[in-house]
C-alpha cells in the first residue's frame, strides 16, 4: 500500500495556475525528490501534501486520511487538517523554530500540546531526538543562539517528535551557508537509511541522486519526468530537463 | 522674584491625595477595560470576516480621530439624551476612557499579531496544532514581545489623559488642583505640585518599561 497518493492536484493563485494536475504515489520507505526551476510548482505541490496549501481539484490520501477537492466537497475542517498533519512532518526552508521556546520545548510542543503526552515522557523523547540529530547539549539553549544548520536539525527533531508516517522537506538547505549544508543532509540521509518515507524539494542534485529512490522533475506545473535517479538525472529524456540540468551544472 | 510658599498647601494634602487616588483608579480600571476591548477587537481585526472587521475599524478610527476631550463631553452630555439613561460623570468618563484606550490598544495588538512571521503559523499547523492553540502558545507570546514598548507608551498616555475628566467635575488630581487654587490663591504652588506628582508616578513606569523590554528581548 502506498504511504501517500496525490492524484491530479490542481492549484491556482488567482489567475496564475501553479499546479496543472500533478500526481504522485509514494511507497512506504521511499525517498522521492522533486527538482525543477523556481516557479515550477514543486514547493507548492509539497505544501499541498500536508494541506498548507489547499488544492482546488484532485485527491490526496495519506494513511487513513483521504481528501477530495473540487466542486462538491467542502474544504476540510481545522480538526481534520490537524489530524492529517499529526502524521505528516514538515521541515521548512527557513526553519520556523519557535523563538520564545527553548530547543527542547520546540521539540516537545507537538507531543505535549497535540498528543497530550506527559511532560516527563515528552522531555525524554525530545532529548532522544536531539541526541539523534547531534544536539543533545543544546536542549536548554534558545534558537537564536544556534547556527542555521543547528536550527534546521532542531526543526527536523521537532517534526520527528510527532512520529510522522511521512516527512516533507521544503528546500531544507537552501537558507544555509554552504559549510552547514552537510550536517543537515547527513541527518536526512540517516532518516532515509532508517526507512522513513520522505518527499524532498531540493537543489542539492548530488544528494538527490544519492539518497532518492525516485527523482521527479517538475516543470511549469506538471510532473514532467519521474524515475530512478539514474533515469531522471543521468539520462534525462526531455529537452527541458536536459536544459535544466545543464544550466544547473554550469552554476554549481 | 517669586517667593514659593509650598507650606500654604499643607491643609490641602488630603484633597491632593484623594485626587491622586482617583487618577490612579481611572488609570487602572480603564487600562484593564481598554486592554480587554483592545485584545478582542485586535484579534477580530486580524481574523474575522469583513462584516465584523469593517465596523470594528470604524470604531477604532472614530475614537482615534476625535479628541478624547470631545468624546468625554459627548458621552456626558449627548449619550444620555440619545439612549435616555442618566449617566453619572464618573460613568461617562469610564466609558469614554475605556473605549479610547481600547481603540489604541486594538491597533497595538493587531500590529503585534501581524508582525509575527507567517512561518510561525505554518510551523504550528505542520505539527498538528489547531488555530486557537497556535494563537495562544506561538503567536500571542511573540506578539506581546513586539507590543511591550507601544503598550507602555499608551498606558503612560492614558494616565495623563485621565486629567481630562476634571472637565466634567470628576475629582481627579487636576480637578482637586483647581479646587485648591480657588480657595488658596496659590496656583503656582498647586499646579507645580500636581505636575510633580504626575511625574513621580510616571517616571518609574518608564524605567520599568525599559527593564521589561530588555528582559523580554533577551531570547531574540
Amino acid at each position: 500500500m502506498s504511504a501517500l497518493t496525490a492524484d491530479n492536484i490542481h492549484k491556482a493563485f488567482g489567475d496564475h495556475e501553479v499546479l496543472k494536475g500533478v500526481s504522485l504515489s509514494v511507497e512506504r520507505g521511499e525517498v522521492v525528490t522533486l527538482i525543477g526551476a523556481s516557479g515550477s510548482g514543486k514547493s507548492t505541490f509539497l505544501r499541498c501534501l500536508n494541506l498548507l496549501e489547499m488544492p482546488q481539484q484532485g485527491e490526496l490520501a495519506i494513511g487513513m486520511h483521504r481528501f477530495t477537492f473540487g466542486n462538491g466537497p467542502r474544504t476540510p475542517k481545522d480538526a481534520q487538517l490537524a489530524q492529517l498533519r499529526e502524521n505528516v512532518g514538515m521541515v521548512f526552508q527557513h526553519f520556523n523554530l519557535f523563538p520564545h521556546m527553548s530547543v527542547l520545548a520546540n521539540v516537545t510542543e507537538g507531543p505535549v500540546q497535540v498528543k497530550g503526552m506527559a511532560r516527563a515522557e515528552a522531555d525524554a523523547l525530545g532529548r532522544d531526538l536531539l541526541a539523534k540529530v547531534g544536539l543533545a547539549d543544546k536542549a536548554d539553549a534558545f534558537p537564536s543562539r544556534l547556527s542555521g544548520g543547528q536550527k534546521q536539525r532542531v526543526a527536523i527533531a521537532r517534526a520527528l517528535a510527532m512520529k510522522p508516517e511521512v516527512m516533507l522537506f521544503d528546500e531544507p538547505t537552501s537558507a544555509l551557508d554552504p559549510e552547514l549544508v552537510g550536517e543537515v543532509l547527513s541527518v536526512i540521509r540517516s532518516l532515509a537509511a532508517e526507512g522513513m518515507t520522505m518527499v524532498l524539494v531540493t537543489h542539492e542534485m548530488a544528494f538527490a541522486a544519492d539518497v532518492s529512490t525516485r527523482v521527479g522533475f517538475m516543470n511549469d506545473g506538471i510532473m514532467a519526468e519521474i524515475g530512478t535517479p539514474d533515469e531522471t538525472i543521468r539520462q534525462p529524456r526531455s529537452e527541458r530537463l536536459k536544459a535544466f540540468l545543464a544550466r544547473f551544472h554550469e552554476t554549481h | 522674584m517669586y517667593v514659593w510658599e509650598f507650606a500654604a498647601l499643607k491643609p490641602y494634602w488630603g484633597l491632593i491625595w484623594q485626587g491622586l487616588l482617583v487618577t490612579l483608579f481611572y488609570t487602572v480600571t480603564t487600562v484593564v477595560a481598554g486592554l480587554l476591548i483592545g485584545l478582542v477587537v485586535g484579534i477580530l481585526r486580524t481574523t474575522a470576516p469583513r462584516w465584523v472587521s469593517v465596523p470594528l475599524r470604524l470604531y477604532i478610527e472614530i475614537f482615534r480621530c476625535t479628541p478624547l476631550l470631545v468624546q468625554l463631553v459627548w458621552m456626558y452630555y449627548a449619550l444620555p439624551v440619545l439612549i435616555g439613561v442618566d449617566m453619572s460623570p464618573a460613568m461617562a468618563c469610564f466609558i469614554a476612557l475605556s473605549l479610547y484606550a481600547g481603540s489604541f490598544y486594538a491597533e497595538i495588538f493587531r500590529g503585534g499579531i501581524e508582525a509575527v512571521d507567517v512561518g510561525q503559523w505554518e510551523a504550528g499547523r505542520a505539527i498538528g496544532m489547531r488555530r486557537g492553540k497556535i494563537f495562544r502558545r506561538i503567536v500571542l507570546p511573540q506578539a506581546t514581545q513586539v507590543m511591550i514598548p507601544s503598550f507602555i507608551n499608551q498606558t503612560i498616555m492614558q494616565l495623563k489623559n485621565t486629567s481630562l475628566v476634571s472637565v466634567v467635575a470628576v475629582g481627579d488630581l487636576l480637578y482637586q488642583g483647581s479646587v485648591i487654587t480657588a480657595t488658596s490663591y496659590k496656583p503656582l504652588e498647586v499646579y507645580t505640585t500636581i505636575a510633580l506628582l504626575y511625574f513621580v508616578v510616571l517616571f518609574p513606569l518608564t524605567l520599568v518599561a525599559d527593564r521589561l523590554e530588555l528582559r523580554m528581548g533577551a531570547h531574540r
